[in-house]
């Protein structure tokens, strides 16, 4: 099996260009800092470094996955989710000690839900975590049998897997999507629009609070997440999407609408994760990318994202 | 064993260098799980490895031949009795043996795996044995999460993010053997304070 594509890759212009211009962003950014640093030692750049080196990592597990046989990307994926799904588990303060075997059929439930996004079978891969899961698992806590508090059990670790590997599979599920006529990019291309426009938004909506940001919109769940911020970083994210529309199949009005609903369930899910770290008594979780603190930082807007640009992307395009 | 330990279970290894500051010294740890002595042992240099021993419970792994063989093949243990019984020798004379002969010793001093996340009252041996080797170091040791990973009666093993706290090695300053164990606890505390 050959794992490297490249003959298929490097057909695929519209791939390559994004994938340019991500890391001449990214090497445009690190420079940028390194010099504002040695000019102005006093500046304050240790977050912005700090960010840009985790974006250095989500950008190459990305690109990796796009470049390589799609079974890695597959797997990888499915790191990703069980990486994200041990982190939620574990800073989690209701899981009870009762819940450890149960525990394990949500570890189960990850390759499975992968290997039907693999296949590619849309039906069934729609209803197993939500609708499956969501009774396999009280079953199992029932016939474990420990009653107290059970009913916590029994909504959290279901939620717990939708929030990391449901979201997190669709994204792999863009790869197993059938070849449009007069579309190139393929999986690929959406793959790539939808990461990117998430990480944009991400950092536009940083960024525009960082300079502009004066009134708070929930100060009680993400003191730094303020209407400048938010309002700059959906425009900012939709004029950034009409311009990579040619990795999508959609046309310009599209593009923008769609940007939109990327930007705000982008914003969504950041703060349902910032709910979920405070209420587990934690800013960060987790120290696996640098500056963010973990991996749920990383994938907290991704986790809304994929989901809604996926649904919206299948039902005007592969039905 | 570090990178299963790491990718499928989650441990995070936090200042593990300090390990690389001394040649010999006695590793002093809680102790949750069986994992414990596994996440100690891969985070030592393959050098290390060949002169470290865990000090591990002889009526525990030592009941039987074949659990026995296993854990010194694996782990290099030394078992030592927890109850005293007659013919057999002091277990604290094995460790100091080991000692003189230039070994490293891995420390559980709460004795048994307690309930996950609560700390046991010290055993008197640690104290014994730092007074008695006053220029070797000790290095607190505190893990977090093991006893949920794999918990005392427990076999299934479940992945959970789980730290490895290293602190710097250190030298005992008093001769009593009671003050030695407090502040040896109180280095481990510490340590649980800084991760919490």
């Amino acid at each position: 099996m050959n794992l490297f594509q490249s003959e298929i890759y490097l057909q695929n212009k519209e791939v390559i260009l994004i994938i340019t211009l991500i890391l001449g962003i990214l090497i445009f950014s690190t420079s940028l800092f390194f010099i504002w640093g040695k000019i102005k030692p006093t500046s304050n750049l240790v977050e912005l470094k700090m960010r840009t080196k985790s974006w250095w990592m989500m950008a190459s597990i990305f690109i990796f996955a796009t470049v390589v046989h799609p079974i890695v990307s597959f797997i990888a994926f499915g790191l990703l989710s069980f990486v994200s799904f041990r982190e939620i588990n574990s800073i989690s303060k209701n899981v009870r000690e009762e819940d450890r075997r149960v525990i394990i059929w949500c570890y189960i439930a990850i390759p499975i839900q992968y290997f039907l996004a693999y296949k590619g079978w849309f039906n069934i891969f729609v209803i197993f975590i939500p609708v499956i899961m969501y009774v396999w698992i009280p079953f199992m806590l029932v016939i474990k049998g420990a009653t107290e508090d059970i009913a916590r059990s029994m909504s959290i670790l279901p939620t717990q897997l939708m929030l990391t590997v449901f979201s997190i599979s669709h994204l792999a599920f863009l790869l197993s999507l059938p070849e449009l006529s007069g579309f190139n990019a393929g999986g690929r291309g959406l793959l790539l629009f939808i990461v990117f426009i998430t990480e944009i938004n991400d950092v536009f909506q940083f960024v525009w609070g960082k300079l502009f940001g004066r009134h708070k919109i929930i100060e009680k769940i993400s003191p730094n997440k303020t209407w400048e911020g938010f309002i700059g970083g959906i425009v900012t994210t939709a004029i950034i999407g009409y311009f990579l529309r040619f990795l999508t199949p959609m046309n310009g009005t599209e593009a923008i609408m769609v940007s939109l609903l990327i930007a705000f369930s982008g914003f969504v899910g950041d703060i349902i994760l910032s709910a979920i770290k405070r209420d587990a008594g934690l800013k960060d979780t987790g120290t696996a990318i640098p500056g963010h603190g973990g991996i749920l930082d990383r994938i907290d807007s991704l986790a809304l994202t994929a989901p809604a640009f996926f649904y919206v992307i299948y039902n005007l395009y592969y039905v | 064993m570090r990178n299963f330990l790491r990718i499928i279970v989650g441990v995070k290894f936090i200042n593990k260098e300090s390990l690389k500051k001394e040649k010999q010294f006695i590793i002093v740890a809680n102790h949750n799980s069986h994992l414990d002595v596994m996440a100690i042992m891969s985070s030592l240099s393959f050098h290390q490895l060949k002169n470290t021993h865990p000090i591990a419970a002889g009526d525990y792994f030592g009941n039987s031949k074949v659990k026995s063989y296993i854990t010194r093949l694996f782990t290099n243990a030394i078992l030592i009795r927890r109850s005293k019984s007659n013919g057999t020798e002091n277990p604290i004379e094995t460790m100091n043996k080991a000692i003189q002969k230039g070994k490293s010793l891995i420390l559980f001093p709460e004795g048994s795996r307690g309930e996950p996340g609560k700390m046991q009252e010290f055993k008197k041996g640690i104290g014994i044995l730092l007074q008695m080797n006053p220029t070797i170091p000790f290095i607190p040791v505190y893990m977090k999460g093991m006893g949920k990973v794999l918990p005392k009666g427990e076999k299934l093993l479940v992945p959970f993010d789980t730290y490895v706290a290293f602190g710097e090695p250190i030298l005992i300053t008093s001769t009593d053997i009671s003050t030695i164990i407090i502040d040896v606890e109180k280095e481990i505390i510490n340590l649980e304070k800084k991760l919490a």
